[in-house]
């Protein structure tokens, strides 16, 4: 009999709480599947060499080695010997996206979101800047060697800011777009009293009360720059003097030209390169939900 | 001096009119409501003062000096916004400090002038403070801080006090006649709520759907509104209103519908017609029982010092005011008099009051 | 403010980004136009687009690229929506975490990512085909054969996107007011119906722009490809965006570039346009004329 009542109340806990406990599994194998590949990477980079290169390959490495990340940083090194001013890479990527970012933020994106919303108030020219940001890379990319080439920035650093400028601007004016319309009017109508000066509004009040979507602009903006391939591909094409090539490009010559596929080295460079953008992207998850969605959801 | 002058403005956005044609004259030093309904105008109209909107068409004079087109700093006024519109990023001292910093002040200058504005309105503990940090009460009072610290020549207020819990507006109200008296400073207040209205202003204008309908102190728009509008918005609650007709009974008048007749009591008119009788609350007396003009109690409303009794007279509802404790209940009969002495007659085509000669 | 004066005051703000504009938007559009007009000779004609029309590598490509397209963004939409009622549904403690975890895929390089699936799916010493030869699945060269290239780039491909989706949809699915949940209960509704009639419906903005989003994005899509595959083997993973960039810089070939990439525009331009269609620009920025008090 009491037995019974146990597993009455066992099945009642079950059926309200089966649910939960079956998301809870469903969930955790889902994140799993979406984290394995990073497992993989980073577990690579640890494994010797005879460990990455074995059959059934090992999830679980014996020995763990720290050679494969002097690798690639030697690689690093070496093939910036031949650059001009032999720059790692990684300041290469770092000051471009860097540059990019804050010009493209501050003195483009801000003042045009600002101007956008508050003065030249048309939905036209809106969309026209959510169309922007949707154009596809491919589409200018010839276009846009011609003009760097013409400019004689083929190769530099500021060819391909200007050219990351080009596709982050829009992002980020859209972006602030939304920010700015949530400044109450009243704040800014009573500077207007106060005595301050269109500009003055601008710089002193507004801005300083979009600070979330400035973040937000700003960290989308390094990470889009810091990963972007094709461009970077085009525009610093020639491997002498390599003035400006970014990690991207990199670690595919890696992947392209190190026939010998040194994994090892492979996965630690790669994890380089993940680093910056995954600290950053987690750290501000609650400022990105919003821009990534292009404002589609306030979340 | 600072006076404001108001010559025949409208204001349209788009092809909508939100002001049409209005005149106004404020003297110096004069505390100013400009009452009405949402949608009236009001607050447009104290926008296009203080410059935040552009004049369609007419004149604003300041002083002497015509403002139509000089920007609102130009223009050395000074407003509150109904939610204060203080800046949240700066504390503050820095929020009061900002006009007379972008006016270039000296630094002691500006100091000395925010310490001085904000002991005036008991704030000076506050000034290392943000306005998410202060109360809603302290709040208002740092934004009239702000509004004062440059010495404008007026002051204009956007319904300050609805934001306040009913206790606070009260203090509120108070202070703020007070400090206007002390500073002398030509005050605009714009509020929807009438009976704020009455309390604090010198003089007074009504709006209703972007016309002035009278300009007057506060009394004389209580007993003698100029139409019925302003005589259903002013007073609470709101007067009485019948329609029906007047018309001759033997030596005199009165005013006749279905359910009632009324004596205007020594008063004539110039010819009979469709009328609507205005009569407020206190005018009107209520007994129970039966006889004379009798109807039945629907509501009442016991407010303490006072009661408000509710007596359907055939359809005609009448709200009757009463001093203490009603001794009648809801389903009574009871009767009512008028007193002919508060007995308003309004055009039912224009609207406007009748003036009642003496027969 | 005066209309005037408001107007040069937006136009001193915005000239960064008109100069922006001018330089990189309308003159590269205006030379994608003119070139794509011009054959080889330097001729005006319509030559680009009938070589389009007999060009063999391109309509590879656009069969390519459908086939790409709809396996991506069916697999990514139903996946990523799948996960997001899924997660909405748990209401534990370890919500934030299986978040945080759904979200990293999106801050990972795209060019990382082909590295971590090129390791993955190698034959030899890659887990993935280690995991399927328990199902007797083994051995199997992924990324080498022209059969499987495909269906591996749209598996990479959903690891990347199927979070962006997520994220949209999840969102969505939090502006959802609990008190409709509530009423539902009281009116007695099962939980299918309860989200077949009130779920779904209030988040039909997000399902919206999730696809649209969706679909551009893996329209654009070139990274991925490029480090995988590089197009092979053979062609058999040569998609439009791959094409277009092949077309200028491996075949040197400005002219027909250029009539390419307009036709790759106007091609993703159908989903842009609808995208544009659908937002709701005048809300999302309190464009609307009128006044209060």
């Amino acid at each position: 009999m009491k037995g019974l009542k146990v597993l009455k109340g066992e099945i009642g806990w079950l059926k309200k709480n089966g649910l939960q406990v079956l998301l809870v599994v469903v969930l955790t194998l889902v994140c799993a599947v979406y984290l394995f590949p990073i497992y993989w990477t980073v577990v690579t980079s640890l494994k010797t060499n005879s460990e990455v290169f074995s059959r059934p390959p090992i999830f679980f490495p014996s020995s763990f080695t720290l050679s494969n990340f002097y690798t690639s940083a030697d690689v690093f090194r070496a093939v910036s010997q031949t650059a001009v001013g032999s720059v790692p890479w990684m300041i290469d990527s770092t000051i471009i996206a860097v540059v990019a970012t804050l010009v493209s933020t501050f003195l483009i994106a801000a003042p045009a979101a600002y101007a956008l919303v508050r003065y030249i108030r048309s939905s036209w020219l809106a969309r026209l800047i959510l169309f922007m940001t949707m154009i596809p890379e491919a589409v200018f990319v010839v276009p846009f060697f011609i003009i760097v080439a013409k400019i004689s920035l083929l190769n530099t650093w500021w060819g391909l800011i200007l050219v990351y400028i080009s596709f982050s601007a829009p992002f980020s004016t859209w972006l602030l777009m939304g920010f700015f319309n949530d400044v109450p009017k009243s704040v800014e109508e009573a500077a207007q009293i106060d005595g301050l000066s269109p500009y003055q509004i601008f710089y002193r009040i507004s801005l300083r009360l979009v600070t979330p979507g400035i973040i937000a602009a700003l960290i989308l903006s390094f990470i889009s720059c810091w990963n972007e391939l094709l461009y970077a591909l085009v525009i610093t094409y020639s491997p002498f003097p390599a003035g400006a090539q970014t990690v991207p490009l990199f670690l595919t010559s890696f992947i392209i030209v190190e026939k010998s596929f040194a994994w090892g080295g492979l996965a630690a460079a790669g994890i380089f390169t993940m680093l910056p953008t995954l600290i950053m992207g987690i750290y501000a998850q609650r400022y990105l939900a919003r821009g990534l969605t292009l404002g589609s959801v306030k979340g | 001096m600072s006076e404001v002058v108001i010559e025949g403005v409208t204001k349209k956005f788009g092809k909508t009119v939100v002001l049409d044609n209005v005149s106004l004259k404020i003297s110096a030093k004069e505390y100013f409501v400009l009452l009405g309904p949402s949608g009236s105008g009001k607050s447009t109209l104290l926008r296009l003062i203080a410059g935040l909107e552009d004049i369609t068409d007419g004149s604003i004079y300041i002083g002497d000096r015509k403002v139509n087109d000089l920007l609102p700093k130009e223009r050395n006024v000074a407003m509150v916004f109904q939610n204060y519109a203080l800046y949240p990023h700066m504390n503050v001292f820095d929020n009061i400090a900002l006009p007379l910093r972008v006016r270039g002040r000296s630094k002691e200058d500006t100091t000395r002038k925010v310490r001085a504005v904000s002991e005036t309105l008991h704030i000076y503990g506050l000034l290392e403070k943000k306005p998410k940090q202060i109360s809603g009460g302290e709040q208002q009072r740092v934004a009239l801080a702000r509004a004062l610290v440059r010495d404008p020549t007026v002051f204009l207020l956007d319904e300050p006090l609805s934001n306040l819990d009913a206790k606070l507006r009260v203090e509120a109200r108070a202070f703020l006649k007070k400090l206007q008296k002390e500073l002398g400073i030509t005050t605009i207040f714009v509020t929807h709520d009438q009976a704020e209205a009455t309390t604090i202003a010198t003089r007074m204008a009504v709006l209703n759907k972007g016309s002035i309908t009278q300009v007057d102190d506060p009394y004389e728009l209580y007993a003698r509104p100029n139409d019925v509008f302003t005589a259903g918005f002013v007073g609470s609650p709101s007067m009485n209103l019948v329609h029906g007709t007047a018309r001759r009974v033997g030596s005199g008048w009165e005013f006749h519908n279905e359910d009632l007749n009324v004596e205007l009591g020594g008063k004539k008119l110039e010819s009979e017609g469709e009328v609507i009788m205005g009569v407020r609350p206190e005018q009107i007396a209520v007994e129970k029982g039966g006889g004379g003009l009798m109807g039945s109690v629907s509501y009442l409303e016991l407010l303490g010092s006072i009661s408000y009794v509710t007596v359907n007279v055939g359809s005609t509802a009448l709200i009757v005011q009463l001093t203490g404790r009603p001794d009648m209940e809801i389903g009574d009969t009871a009767r009512v008099r008028f007193r002919p002495e508060g007995i308003l007659l309004f055009d039912t085509r224009t609207g406007r009051r009748i003036d009642l000669a003496k027969v | 403010m005066r209309r005037g004066q408001a107007l040069r005051v937006g136009l001193i703000l915005a000239s960064p980004i008109i100069v922006y504009f001018v330089a990189f938007f309308i003159y590269p559009l205006y030379t994608l136009f003119q070139n794509a007009f011009t054959s080889a000779s330097g001729a005006i004609s319509l030559d680009n687009f009938r070589t389009m029309l007999s060009d063999p590598l391109l309509s590879v490509s656009l069969s390519n690229t459908a086939y790409y397209f709809v396996g991506s963004v069916a697999l990514e939409y139903g996946i990523g929506f799948a996960v997001a009622v899924l997660l909405y549904n748990y209401t534990g403690r370890l919500r934030s975490i299986f978040r945080t975890a759904i979200f990293i895929p999106l801050m990972v390089s795209p060019v990382v990512i082909g590295l971590m699936w090129l390791m993955i799916l190698n034959t030899n010493y890659g887990p993935l085909d280690y995991m399927l030869s328990f199902f007797g699945a083994g051995g199997i060269n992924w990324l080498g054969s022209q059969s499987l290239a495909m269906p591996s780039l749209i598996l990479a491909n959903t690891w990347e996107y199927s979070p962006f989706v997520f994220l949209i949809i999840y969102a969505g699915l939090q502006t959802v007011p609990q008190q409709l949940y509530e009423a539902a209960s009281v009116d007695g509704l099962t939980r299918f119906q309860t989200f077949r009639m009130i779920t779904l419906p209030s988040i039909r903005p997000s399902i919206v722009v999730a696809f649209l989003l969706n679909s551009i994005g893996v329209l654009k899509g070139f990274d991925l490809i490029y480090v995988l595959t590089n197009g092979g083997p053979g062609y058999s993973t040569y998609i439009l965006s791959f094409y277009t960039y092949v077309v200028g810089f491996s075949f040197f070939q400005p002219h027909y570039a250029a009539a390419i990439a307009l036709l790759f525009l106007a091609i993703i331009g159908t989903f842009i346009f609808l995208m544009l269609r659908f937002t709701a620009v005048e809300d999302y920025l309190g464009l609307k004329k009128g006044k209060g008090e």
